[in-house]
């Protein structure tokens, strides 16, 4: 069937239902082989059958199910690359980005005039200063665990999730916190963030461990995913 | 379970002997692997003689999707593929099994007159 046939018989459709089962569904009805015939008899008779099922879909629309996360899932279908790579990339950056200005503020606000942040302090301080290393130290693994998530429910190949992992740990494992001195009394010290992929003498650098604990940490959720389930589905 | 009008073409001509349950004969043509929309249509005319048309094969498909008795796997191309889920297959059982009841004590019916 001709594409832009395909594509009117598609819009009759809701929605929700074409953005879930639209692709597939073209791809379907595009091709001349297969289920759809191309003789003009066929064709018509096809077209027929479309189009009633989709007045069927209109009237008693299909709810629930996959149909609620189905522009979601169409995302991670079309561009697996931005929701796996590009995506936990830029969370991750604003996390860190967060856990800097909690940083930042707290030594403005906590220790005006220290000469770096990371020194005793006490009370709400503590909490506050809590806050940001939590931030900072859990980011990696949480979007991690939401990128095992995403890739179980919708039943990705581990590919792009994989690159994802690997590009958390990767970031995860040498990202550094930098401050430096206030230039005037009392003033605003300055934080950063760079990456360090750690001393050249070690065998194995404490930057490559770290990435490696994350990536074991993040990926383990999605293995014993996938092991469930190959087991429920042994056991049918 | 609401079901779609189907289009039956009739592979053989022998249109009465054809049987139509898109979602049963979906949940069939999964019961021996994963199949994508073409795959199944040709399966299920393999099976019973049925050409379900794309419509009715795609309303199928949603509906045992919400339903939880299939699951979509990762897709080919443009391809989806699906597969049967457990809770499909027991009610993939039990459908058959009262089928077969059925058409059991219909041929003794026929077989006693």
């Amino acid at each position: 069937m001709n594409s832009r046939i395909a594509r009117l018989l598609l819009r009759l459709y809701p929605r929700a239902w074409r953005e879930r089962y639209g692709a597939e569904f073209a791809a379907l009805l595009e091709s001349g082989h297969g289920g759809v015939p191309t003789s003009a008899r066929t064709l018509v008779r096809t077209v027929s059958n479309v189009i009633w099922s989709a007045l069927g879909e209109r009237v008693f629309p299909t709810v629930g199910g996959n149909m609620e996360q189905s522009r979601f899932q169409s995302w991670c279908v079309r561009a697996p690359w931005a929701m796996f790579g590009l995506a936990p990339f830029v969370l991750l950056m604003v996390a860190y980005g967060v856990a800097c200005v909690i940083l930042w503020s707290g030594w403005k606000m906590f220790l005006p005039g220290a000469d770096t942040p990371f020194v005793p302090i006490d009370g709400f301080a503590i909490f506050y200063f809590q806050a940001g290393r939590l931030l900072y130290f859990t980011a990696p693994i949480l979007i991690g665990w939401a990128v095992a998530l995403v890739a179980g429910r919708q039943r990705l190949k581990a590919f792009w999730p994989a690159v994802g992992w690997v590009l958390i740990a990767l970031i995860g494992g040498t990202v550094q916190v930098h401050t430096s001195r206030p230039a005037v009394p009392a003033g605003a010290g300055h934080v950063s963030i760079g990456f360090n992929l750690g001393s050249s003498g070690q065998a194995i650098p404490d930057r490559l461990l770290h990435a490696l604990a994350i990536l074991s940490l993040t990926v383990l959720p999605y293995l014993v995913w996938r092991l469930l389930n190959a087991r429920r589905t042994l056991s049918a | 379970m609401r079901t779609t009008r189907h289009v039956v073409t009739p592979e053989n001509g022998a249109g009465p002997s054809h049987f139509s349950d898109p979602p049963l004969l979906v949940l069939a043509s999964l019961a021996n692997g994963p199949k994508h929309g073409h795959a199944m249509i040709e399966d299920i005319a393999s099976i019973c003689g049925t050409r379900l048309g794309p419509g009715t094969l795609y309303g199928a498909i949603a509906r045992l999707e919400q339903q939880g008795w299939i699951e979509p796997l990762a897709p080919k191309d443009r391809r989806q593929p699906y597969r049967i889920t457990a809770q499909g297959l027991r009610v993939l059982r039990a459908k058959l099994a009262t089928l077969r009841q059925f058409t059991n004590a219909g041929l003794e019916r026929l077989e006693a007159r």
